[in-house]
């Protein structure tokens, strides 16, 4: 499989992100005005599409990378989904205790908490082997 | 694990992205495994030997201090 070039993947990324922006702005806010279930669903599931398009771009991407690519990318990942883990079921211990009164609305913060702590840990990593601020 | 993949290149005249995309892998890992920061898989490091027509002991001298 050949590589995907960086150019070439952050174009689709850009392009992926615009489309889930412009729904953001101009879909989301009927989905509370919308009476029918099944439209309602619709309208509120539809931004999903871009995130799953990111994850599939990014999948992708870590599957043509080279073996220093893949490793990085694995490391970054794991790191990643144990922080997000721990938080989460520190999260939950607190709120079945009552301590902590969140809705179910918090689960919109956690693929933006993996992605966070995932870019984080490749910029760490990508400057500890290369030396380099680019990833 | 000690290498000589730099002196190999610069006495082919080719650059980090040049040794890269010969071998089909980036330049940022061309970049560690000359700074010694990585240490190739055995199918890239004998790429590595065979682009260079050396052989793979020749190329790679495990780190004493590291042992």
């Amino acid at each position: 499989m050949a590589r995907i070039s960086k150019g070439k993947y952050n174009l689709q990324l850009l392009v992926i992100m615009a489309v889930y922006v412009v729904l953001m702005l101009f879909e989301w806010p009927l989905v509370a005005k919308t009476e029918g279930l099944a439209l309602r669903t619709l309208l509120a599931l539809l931004p999903a599409l871009p995130v799953v398009a990111v994850i599939v771009l990014a999948a992708r991407m870590v599957m043509r990378g080279d073996e220093l690519e893949q490793r990085m990318h694995l490391i970054a990942l794991s790191v990643a989904m144990g922080v997000v883990s721990v938080a989460s079921i520190i999260g939950a211990f607190l709120a079945i205790a009552r301590i902590w009164v969140v809705g179910g609305d918090v689960l919109i913060w956690v693929f933006p908490a993996l992605c966070l702590v995932y870019g984080a840990t490749r910029i760490v990593l990508v400057r500890r082997m290369t030396g380099a601020w680019n990833c | 694990m000690k290498n000589r993949v730099r002196e190999l290149r610069e006495a082919h005249g080719w650059s980090q992205g040049e040794l890269a995309e010969r071998l089909d892998v980036s330049r940022q890992t061309i970049n560690a495994i000359e700074n010694g920061k990585y240490d190739p898989s055995l199918p890239l490091a004998f790429k590595l030997a065979r682009l260079f027509k050396q052989r793979i002991e020749s190329m790679f001298e495990p780190d004493e201090e590291r042992q």
